[in-house]
């Protein structure tokens, strides 16, 4: 059974769990109403609209679902109860996402009453490979564990900058991680996908930004692991974000998805400079996402090489000319026709060149992007305070730096893939981030992106005073997601099964 | 109450899994034994109501009144409702208001037929926003179990009869099942397998603790007090009716350890009927749980809230075929109850009032309570959803009238 109005309807309401208030009593309702029980008719037109999606709930009663429902049955065992928002005003099911519960685990239900929980954003069952693939926001996780609850404050910009910039910057990556090695990977839970990192990413940077999401012009998500080959990822984010003035149930604002290989997202961040800084746009702030479950066949198959090395994660960047943390000086991007990588539609996995991927793909393109950046704005290695670069092994990104003159203490920050794998799209936006986590006011940083196919971008970043001040906001940077103690290690059966989710 | 109904005749396949019957039979087999039982021919009858809960979903079955037509070639008002209960209601109140003077009232439901799906269509029926959540038809009875334990600070020693008590719900009723033909179990259990299944399910009820899915059907036939006295030597009177409803969504409702549904109708009932719940110690409650059954009993009146498990526990400790609150017998689903006797919801509600008759005429055979003087009065408890709609159905010979 599927009904697409039916699930456009839910969606709509619980991807950002709407609510309604009274204006005149306070009382609170989930969903959308348009007027209160308790104050009758001279509440219509007095109802205000509220999203509990930034909130923080708790968990007043629970019990386990140890025998779901057919379409929560790749859930495996999970918690399921009753969670309250503002002081038991609103009262929702929901279940706690982020945990497996084997057979025999002890659950205390008692330890797990009382506790807050943070809405989270993901798939809602599953349903077949041709359907709509419905979501929800009633999955929650303990507010004390991996993923703490940060509240999105509104800032009124101070200052205006000549050069546009990032104005404000959030990295997502999932609970779960498989360890060989030395590497570890995050692994997405089983009712992630890129589509729930992408919004995940761009709520975090919500937060950091502390932009309302009303004045956003324009949303890109780049990405390789759409579950949809036709759907955007960004119409989701925007409606989930509320990004764009709202009317209706139509969000204000330019959405688009768009795709090349590993650097889908970095390509985009010129665009969305250049686009709020044009003067008639009319667009204050765009925002850029790279989102990706990475593909990978199983190991032992074709393309099963890749298997060693996939993450799960995203970026999402703020662009504006308010604020800003870092202005963008200058870039450069180039181009060929190199089929190191690719995917053909309606393959479940990518391919690989094995060897070919190396020096006339990706070594080729960083170099050429880099030095010609550098050559342009007359900037030797040694003037620049950082280095990032795509990442999709963690030898790679260390050769090609120190071929192009760089020295570790330049790039040994952005060097994520020892902690979270190649997130694809989310890459090089990954590392940039762990760079702007730590980096001081008026420093440079170059980033270099790369996409298969194949293709470079680089960019040259100076940071501004403000870099200080937003971190405060930001408890969930690169470090805390890391280095964080609820990591959950899984083996690779579960990372297989949980990969490809619901 | 004015121009009381009676019910002359009742009938009733047997609970279960009937894989190899169509809705239609099991129909045609319920009211045959009813029309059988008063000598009633089908030309008689002047409209039927007929309850079923999901055959639309079950069976792809739309338009029930056309196929019930068909059955009976009769051309006669009839109409569709979800329960017993309600299409008792209906046809009680057209005979009040002299519209007819006999009718059917028939329930069936064949939720096998769909049994890979049902769980989640209970589900989605009961609440959507749980089941997207991720809710089962188990999880809501659990919930309220905590939200009960809590409010009534329920721990230690007091935790474990508590506990206990439910498993002993399950147990009597799984006993008094044995004793009627009808029912979907023939098997004892134990308070240790009602644990074990809580224990292996890691949750605080477990398998034997809620009622299974059934097929079934059962019928009642209706009539005026007059008619009721050429069909019948021992009519038994709806002495009155009520239903009250509630939130779909159990969250979002005031009281969480309670089915405020209940409290509205079986108040508004008794003012009906001029009785206390105690002049009714023959009840048949709505146990889809045996957190349902008990905390139906505080809600029908027979106990204070947080008590009903003391009184479940002490009576179940020495079960003398009743349980006691304070010195009082009280006869809770003498026929197995939903647990045992099986819940086939659209015609459940049509063996709730099958027992209470039996009972009050002094038919129930092995199971009859009271057997030298059967009690005069007895009601029936049915839920729609998880307590979304409530109906209190009080039954009574009324010799005393």
């Amino acid at each position: 059974m599927s009904s697409e109005p039916i699930e456009r309807r839910v969606s709509y309401l619980g991807d950002r769990l709407k609510a309604t208030r009274c204006k005149i009593c306070g009382k609170e309702y989930f969903e959308v109403r348009d007027y209160c029980g308790n104050c009758g008719r001279k509440s219509f037109r007095k109802m205000e609209n509220i999203d509990l999606f930034y909130e923080k709930g708790k968990l007043e009663l629970c019990t386990l679902v140890k025998d779901p429902t057919n379409k929560f049955m790749k859930l495996g065992s999970y918690v399921y109860g009753i969670i309250s928002f503002h002081d038991g005003k609103i009262r929702v099911s929901g279940r706690l996402t982020d945990q497996i519960v084997n057979d025999g685990d002890e659950v205390d239900f008692s330890s797990l009453e009382g506790r807050e929980v943070v809405p989270r954003f993901r798939r809602r069952y599953s349903v077949g490979r041709s359907e709509v693939i419905p979501t929800i926001s009633l999955a929650f996780t303990l507010a004390d564990e991996y993923y703490p609850h940060q509240k999105y404050t509104i800032v009124k910009p101070s200052k205006e900058y000549d050069l546009p910039g990032i104005v404000g910057y959030g990295v997502y990556t999932s609970r779960f991680r498989i360890k060989e090695g030395k590497l570890e990977r995050s692994v997405p839970f089983v009712d992630e996908d890129a589509v729930t990192a992408a919004v995940e990413a761009g709520k975090i940077a919500l937060i950091h930004s502390g932009v309302d999401s009303g004045l956003f012009g324009k949303i890109y998500v780049g990405s390789e692991s759409n579950p949809y080959a036709v759907k955007p990822i960004a119409s989701k984010v925007a409606q989930v974000l509320k990004l764009g003035e709202e009317e209706e149930d139509i969000q204000g604002v330019d959405a688009v998805d768009t795709e090349f290989a590993c650097k889908a997202a970095s390509s985009m961040f010129k665009d969305a400079a250049a686009l709020v800084n044009y003067p008639k746009s009319g667009v204050q702030y765009a925002m850029v996402i790279g989102a990706d479950n990475s593909q990978a066949a199983p190991r032992g198959c074709p393309g099963g090489e890749l298997d060693t090395f996939v993450g799960y994660g995203a970026a999402a960047y703020v662009f504006g000319k308010y604020d800003v943390i870092a202005e963008i000086e200058g870039w450069y991007s180039c181009t060929s026709d190199t089929p190191d990588f690719w995917r053909r539609d309606g393959e479940m996995f990518p391919m690989h060149g094995g060897r070919f991927t190396g020096d006339p793909a990706y070594f080729k393109h960083v170099r050429k992007a880099t030095t010609k950046l550098m050559e342009r704005l007359n900037l030797q290695p040694g003037d620049l305070d950082y280095f990032v670069t795509h990442q999709p092994n963690p030898q790679f990104p260390v050769k090609i730096a120190n071929e192009l003159g760089f020295k570790e203490e330049q790039y040994a920050v952005s060097l994520q893939v020892n902690k979270f794998g190649n997130t694809y799209s989310g890459c090089s936006p990954v590392g940039l981030a762990a760079v702007l986590d730590v980096a001081k006011p008026e420093q440079t940083i170059l980033v270099t992106s790369y996409g298969s196919g194949a293709g470079s971008d680089s960019y040259l970043l100076r940071t501004t005073k403000q870099i200080l001040d937003k971190r405060q906001r930001q408890k969930i940077n690169v470090k805390f997601q890391a280095e964080n103690p609820f990591i959950k290690y899984v083996d690779y059966t579960t990372y297989r099964r949980l990969k490809l989710g619901m | 109450m004015q121009n009381r109904p009676a019910v002359v005749a009742v009938g009733r396949t047997k609970f279960g899994e009937h894989y190899g019957k169509e809705p239609e039979k099991l129909i045609e087999e319920a009211w045959l034994t009813a029309s059988q039982e008063c000598d009633l021919e089908r030309r008689d009858l002047e409209a039927c109501y007929l309850s079923d809960c999901f055959l639309p979903i079950t069976n792809k079955l739309g338009l029930e009144e056309g196929f019930l037509s068909e059955l009976t070639e009769l051309h006669v008002p009839m109409e569709a409702t979800r329960s017993v209960s309600a299409a008792l209601v209906t046809a009680c109140q057209a005979i009040q208001a002299g519209v007819y003077s006999t009718v059917l009232v028939g329930g069936i439901e064949k939720m096998t037929d769909r049994w890979d799906k049902i769980r989640d269509d209970l589900m989605l029926l009961e609440e959507p926003w749980s089941y997207y959540a991720g809710g089962t038809p188990e999880t809501n009875h659990e919930l309220m179990l905590r939200a009960y334990i809590k409010k009534y600070g329920v721990t230690g020693e007091n935790l474990e009869k508590l506990n206990e008590a439910l498993a002993q719900v399950a147990v009597k009723n799984h006993a008094n099942a044995m004793k009627n033909k009808y029912a979907q179990y023939h098997r004892e259990i134990t308070v240790d397998q009602v644990v074990r299944a809580r224990k292996a399910a890691q949750k605080p009820l477990g398998l034997f603790d809620f009622a299974p899915i059934s097929d079934g059907a059962s019928a009642l036939i209706l009539t005026s007090e007059a008619a009721a006295k050429k069909l019948t030597d021992k009519p038994v009177y709806v002495m009155g009716y009520s239903s009250a409803t509630d939130y779909l969504s159990f969250p979002a409702r005031d009281d969480l350890t309670h089915f405020t549904a209940t409290r509205i109708a079986m108040k508004n009932a008794l003012k009906m009927t001029e009785k206390t719940p105690w002049d009714l110690p023959v009840v048949e409650v709505c146990d889809q749980s045996t957190v349902m059954e008990l905390v139906s009993l505080e809600d029908l009146g027979f106990c204070e809230p947080g008590t009903a498990w003391k009184y479940i526990n002490e009576s179940c400790n020495d079960y003398k075929g009743y349980y006691e609150i304070d010195g009082k017998r009280l006869y809770v689903n003498m026929n197995g109850g939903l647990k045992a006797d099986g819940n086939p919801l659209g015609a459940t509600g049509g063996a709730q009032v099958f027992e209470v008759f039996r009972q009050l005429r002094g038919e129930a055979g092995e199971r009859q309570v009271e057997a030298g003087q059967p009690p005069r009065f007895g009601c029936a408890l049915e839920f729609e959803g998880f307590g979304t709609k409530a109906y209190v159905t009080v039954l009574g010979r009324g010799e005393d009238e």
